[in-house]
């Protein structure tokens, strides 16, 4: 799992869980499948956590303790807390967000349905997707029809925003939501650039982007609870 | 163990770029692009501990836990 530290205070709390009560950007451990005990001591990343030469030695180690109890074409398909989260994990990963909305009724059964999908090996592991039955972040989306569907969204250069590449209705077979996403993906990667993190973040500061978020930015390096500092927008030098 | 590898790597990276607004981590400056190409597979993320949490007990397989942010200074769209 990845979360985003700063999504919620719960996700905070997570990490203040993996570092001794600090609060730092990243956090990094191998938990049980309960997700209670730890497997690794934690740390910011793999790096401080794994040893480097041997990281995927041990990683397959503890994996083979676990072996898979179920079969993994049933695996859960992905969500998110928020679409405007979705939106900008998307944008941050570069992949084409698949949003199914929807009545909960409805959504409710193609969290079962698109397993077959999710799963699949051409579309594991390229796509996120999120299940939101509100609708009101409605306005972020362009070319949006008002009705219920499977929005194939190209998510904007911040992740503020998205654009309809395809939009099927909930009852499409599996077949002929594979084809458009397959057809998504290959149409994004061919027309999009690709991030070089320096630029991005130079480009959003020149810009004013700015994405708030529920706890203040910032670190808490010495565990009192308190954000040592604000991280906020960069400064521009004269 | 390629598949594996695969996942260290990206791994590796999402913390990588998740320490880069950080006081120690490396500066935004000198963080360049992914090594993923546009469209290919990466790792299949959770994103909300419940949905993790639920899979990983229905699978039986641990859980890989990162924690990274979506924005650096505020400027949100990666990691």
């Amino acid at each position: 799992m990845r979360i985003d530290s700063y999504e919620t205070k719960d996700h905070q709390e997570y990490v203040r869980t993996f570092l001794n009560g600090r609060f730092e950007n990243s956090a990094f451990c191998l938990l049980d499948p309960n997700g209670q005990d730890w497997l690794t001591r934690a740390g910011r990343g793999p790096e401080m956590v794994l040893e480097h030469r041997s990281s995927v030695i041990q990683m397959k180690t503890i994996a083979a303790k676990y072996p898979d109890r179920k079969d993994g074409t049933h695996a859960l398909v992905q969500d998110f807390h928020s679409v405007r989260q979705a939106l900008n994990v998307a944008s941050a990963d570069q992949r084409v967000l698949v949003l199914v909305s929807g009545p909960q009724n409805q959504t409710d059964a193609l969290r079962t349905s698109l397993q077959a999908v999710s799963n699949d090996k051409r579309i594991v592991g390229r796509f996120h997707f999120d299940f939101d039955e509100d609708g009101d972040w409605s306005k972020l989306i362009e070319g949006l029809k008002a009705e219920p569907g499977i929005i194939v969204i190209r998510p904007g250069e911040f992740g503020l925003d998205g654009t309809v590449m395809n939009q099927l209705p909930l009852h499409a077979a599996n077949s002929e939501i594979i084809a458009a996403l397959l057809a998504a993906n290959a149409e994004f990667a061919k027309t999009t650039r690709k991030k070089i993190y320096s630029d991005h973040v130079s480009k959003g500061s020149r810009l004013g982007v700015y994405f708030e978020s529920v706890v203040p930015y910032g670190e808490d390096r010495n565990g009192d609870g308190k954000i040592d500092h604000t991280g906020g927008p960069l400064r521009r030098r004269p | 163990m390629k598949h594996l590898s695969a996942i260290c790597m990206l791994a590796c990276l999402a913390i990588t770029n998740g320490v880069a607004c950080g006081q120690n981590g490396p500066r935004p400056t000198n963080l360049g692009a992914s090594n993923l190409d546009l469209g290919e597979s990466g790792i299949a993320w959770y994103t909300t501990w419940e949905t993790a949490q639920t899979e990983a007990r229905r699978s039986g397989r641990p859980i890989m836990f990162v924690a990274a942010a979506t924005q650096c200074h505020g400027v949100s769209g990666v990691f």
